[in-house]
């Protein structure tokens, strides 16, 4: 199979509409970060999210009613992977600056999220949901024998694992629990309808410094990309890298505005994955640009255009069948990899095809431009 | 030539053989990150302002003491700021006497004399630096013995940064984070207890001493040097006496530990040293016996611990003594807890993305490259082979976006194998033989290979470096996945190549 035979496109013709739309992309996802600020996570500006599974569907606005009633209007809530049972919560930065204040947080919503029955109930009892696999030992060791009730918390810790949340004491009956500690559990907890998967807290001050590391790795980064090339091709070769990764990290970050993906470490990541995505295309195209050199000296015309676009034309079945196989492997990572995983294989998704547009479109086109201004001179090697 | 392809296949067995053997079976072998295997992470800020502060009201006490001695009576003194002491109404006929005090006392403190019956001692901006450095490391090192003490297994405790007031824990399998913030907070247990007799080699000799039998008031604590002690069981002192110890010198010079106890322990304190002189007493934390010194004369408030230490056994000693009461307060910055299921479900959907991303990318390269499709497939199995091989032998965990690096790799990392073949057709097209084309095709390519890796491999480096916890394991496998996939398929497709074609006398057709 062979999706490209002998392809023979002038790409360079298209480079001045290619640098508008990339430019228009850049201002527009500039104007309005600098405006309106990112879909910032918890990690960048400190806050409380609790990710929590109920026992049945509840409809998101009913949650987000709940919650403005009990003051955090301005929580933002995700339902996981479209389910009506499972949600993440994040409420940024209340800032009293009081300590373990997002144990209080998680507390109140989850009090609030209750059915008012069991809000009764758990003033009495503890919530087998929420007790964590040694404080059920504890509380079963109290009349059992200490290594049955290690068993018996260890086996229901199971179910809880595999089943996110308990729904009834029967589950536990048929998943071998014998009676009489369950009895025992009867008496002393309660089957409640929520249960908490995840809290995090981050604290105001970790976001400032992340946000500072993250603009300082991505720097160095393209400066280390910079070095690199410069050393490898020419200075020149270098500096339309660099400007191509500046494009692929902003054009990225367009697009994580204008799709308000969540903002977070795994977002960094991605970028500086995409960063390294992005110069691995932009090189192979430089490096057969450099193989071409010593026959394109030899010619009359001595066209560097028409070098680039050979180049390209020959490596070009190369750069679509690479992003094809990374695009397939994002895709399934995007589709089936969760909910926390979700925003990075999006993000990933965009750079790539981002990444590979610029390696013809940034890259190659900077160097045609070079070649206007200074003529062949630093271009040749 | 056919040896060489036997020797190459030997490596390549080898290779496999061992990556295979460092992760099998997974559940043993592969240490999974927090966020897939539930847990704890901590960021704990030190308040270093508090050990600031505490230093700067012992120093208050002590100067009033030494003011007491010598009957210089002033108005006030008190503390300002965090590293201010404040002096208020020094007679004036005593303000040499005052000067003099200060000068020879206090030379951790920039002081500029008295005016108008006024003075600030001001601590030395190296001092502080001193302090707050000191209050993380201690701080650091309690919570390490605490978090050993309760038994979780790999837990990562460390600071942020070389000279942050950071720390970072991470608890792998905690479910309990109440128990946890209470044990971060909680005060070690550090006694003082007389020393009854020993040392002793083996606990059994110790015994025998008292006829197999130990009165109800004695005990036999392990010494952490070597051997056995029988103690008094009552302690006379404990850490909840212990104000703070530092490392300083004796009257000969020589390193000593000083520490102060509280008003309490003072006076338990006086009562148990005067009675005891000539004895020992072993300072024990959490039931093991740090050091048996002698008690050379009766002991007030505070005292010094001589022996033949050296420098740092001072210091560790002081340290030890310190570790009983958290130097400065501790705040918690940053907590995430993960659930158990939500590590499992994450698990879960991994494998499936993986599963899948596998499946897709090998469809489509055997369908678009047929035999040769196969033998980059073959090269991408053992990629992840060597990827989680490398994993478990750096004891490196394997993270939820350490996972995203592998499907990632999945699709990247066939690109070396895209790049070869790309190149073995266009040699075919230019009309060179199958044998040629595949050499002239991996020679090429190679160039590139390495130039496109090694960037991507400095991006991922500066990822690392930036990372915590899930962003590192990211950073981890994308690297390792790039080294393998360069040796998979550059050499293991080569060697493939070679057994299917080299060697047969004449080959027409390759099929790629």
């Amino acid at each position: 199979m062979e999706i490209f035979r002998n392809p023979r496109i002038n790409f360079l013709k298209a480079k001045y509409i290619a640098f508008l739309i990339s430019g228009l992309i850049i201002i527009a996802g500039l104007i309005f970060i600098n405006r309106n600020g990112l879909n910032y996570g918890i990690d960048f500006v400190g806050g409380t999210l609790i990710q929590m599974k109920f026992s049945h569907s509840v409809k998101i606005d009913t949650i987000r009613k709940e919650l403005k009633k009990a003051g955090f209007g301005s929580a933002v809530i995700q339902a996981v992977e479209n389910s009506s049972d499972e949600y993440i919560i994040r409420v940024e930065k209340i800032g009293t600056g009081e300590e373990e204040e997002h144990l209080k947080i998680a507390k109140k919503i989850m009090n609030v999220l209750m059915p008012p029955d069991e809000r009764k109930l758990a003033t009495e009892k503890n919530n087998l949901n929420t007790l964590s696999e040694s404080e059920i030992k504890d509380l079963l060791a109290k009349s059992f024998p200490e290594e049955k009730a290690t068993i018996w918390a260890k086996k229901i810790g199971e179910i809880k694992k595999e089943k996110k949340i308990i729904r009834s004491f029967e589950e536990l009956l048929e998943a071998g629990i014998p009676s009489a500690p369950l009895n025992y559990l009867k008496e002393k907890t309660f089957i409640g309808s929520i249960s908490i998967m995840r809290v995090e807290y981050v604290g105001p001050q970790v976001g400032k410094i992340l946000r500072h590391k993250a603009v300082l790795a991505t720097i160095w980064a393209l400066l280390g990309m910079l070095i690199y090339i410069a050393f490898r091709f020419k200075f020149l070769y270098g500096i339309s890298a660099v400007l191509t990764l500046a494009h692929d990290v902003l054009v990225t970050l367009a697009f994580i505005y204008f799709l308000k993906i969540e903002f977070n470490l795994q977002i960094v990541a991605a970028i500086l994955t995409i960063v390294g995505y992005s110069i691995n295309d932009t090189i192979v195209v430089f490096d057969r640009v450099r193989e071409n050199m010593p026959a394109f000296r030899k010619k009359k015309d001595l066209n560097f255009d028409n070098l680039l676009n050979s180049s390209i034309n020959q490596t070009i079945s190369r750069t679509v069948l690479t992003s094809g196989t990374t695009l397939l492997a994002l895709l399934a990572l995007y589709l089936f990899g969760g909910e926390v995983i979700r925003g990075f294989a999006l993000t990933m998704l965009i750079g790539v095809i981002v990444g590979t547009y610029s390696s013809i479109y940034q890259s190659c086109a900077w160097l045609s431009i070079w070649n206007k201004f200074y003529g062949l001179k630093g271009l040749l090697k | 030539m056919k040896r060489k392809v036997e020797w190459k296949l030997i490596l390549i067995l080898l290779v496999i053989g061992f990556s295979i053997y460092f992760f099998v079976p997974p559940s043993k072998k592969v240490k999974l990150g927090l966020d897939l295997k539930g847990g704890m992470h901590l960021v704990l800020q030190v308040v270093t302002d508090d050990a600031v502060k505490m230093e700067r009201d012992q120093e208050i006490l002590r100067l009033k003491s030494l003011l007491e001695d010598e009957g210089i009576k002033v108005g006030n003194i008190y503390g300002k700021g965090i590293a201010t002491i404040a002096v208020e109404g020094v007679p004036s006929e005593r303000e040499r006497d005052f000067d003099a005090l200060i000068k020879a006392n206090f030379g951790n403190w920039e002081y500029s004399g008295v005016v108008e019956g006024k003075a600030e001692l001001n601590l030395k901006p190296k001092v502080i630096t001193a302090i707050r450095e000191n209050a993380v490391e201690e701080a650091l090192e309690t919570i390490r013995r605490r978090v050993d003490e309760f038994g979780i297994a790999e837990p990562v405790i460390q600071r942020q940064g070389l000279h942050g007031d950071k720390i970072v824990v991470e608890l792998p399998g905690v479910d309990d984070p109440k128990r946890v913030r209470a044990l971060i907070k909680n005060t070690a247990l550090l006694e003082l207890k007389l020393v009854k007799d020993g040392p002793f080699p083996t606990k059994e000799d110790a015994l025998k001493k008292y006829g197999g039998k130990l009165p109800e008031d004695l005990q036999i604590l392990p010494s952490r040097g070597q051997g056995y002690y029988v103690v008094e069981r009552a302690a006379a002192v404990t850490g909840r006496d212990l104000k703070t110890a530092r490392r300083c010198v004796d009257k000969y010079n020589l390193p000593a530990v000083c520490f102060q106890l509280n008003a309490e322990g003072a006076r338990k304190f006086e009562k148990v040293t005067s009675q005891n002189v000539g004895r020992q007493l072993a300072i024990v934390l959490d039931n093991v016996i740090e050091s048996a010194p002698s008690i050379r004369s009766t002991i007030f408030d505070s005292g010094i611990i001589e022996g033949s230490f050296t420098g740092e056994e001072a210091h560790d000693l002081a340290l030890i003594l310190r570790t009983g009461s958290l130097p400065a307060s501790i705040k918690i910055i940053e907590e995430r807890t993960i659930g158990p299921s939500l590590g499992a479900d994450s698990i879960r959907k991994g494998l499936k993305a993986s599963a899948l991303a596998l499946v897709l990318v090998m469809l489509f390269m055997i369908l678009y490259y047929n035999l040769a499709g196969v033998n980059a497939t073959i090269a991408l199995i053992m990629n992840m082979i060597i990827i989680f091989g490398a994993l478990s032998l750096f004891r490196a965990a394997l993270t939820l976006p350490g996972i995203a690096g592998i499907v990632l790799t999945i699709g990247m990392s066939v690109d070396a194998n895209v790049l070869i073949f790309e190149r073995i057709r266009e040699e075919l097209r230019n009309g060179k033989s199958p044998i040629a084309a595949i050499d002239a095709g991996f020679a090429r390519a190679f160039t590139t290979i390495l130039d496109a890796n090694l960037t991507t491999i400095i991006a991922a480096i500066f990822l690392f470096s930036f990372g915590t916890g899930p962003i590192k394991g990211f950073a981890v496998t994308l690297i390792i996945g790039i080294i393998a996939s360069i040796f998979t398929a550059v050499f293991v497709s080569k060697t493939i190549f070679e057994l299917l074609y080299f060697g047969k006398r004449k080959v027409e057709k390759i099929s790629i």
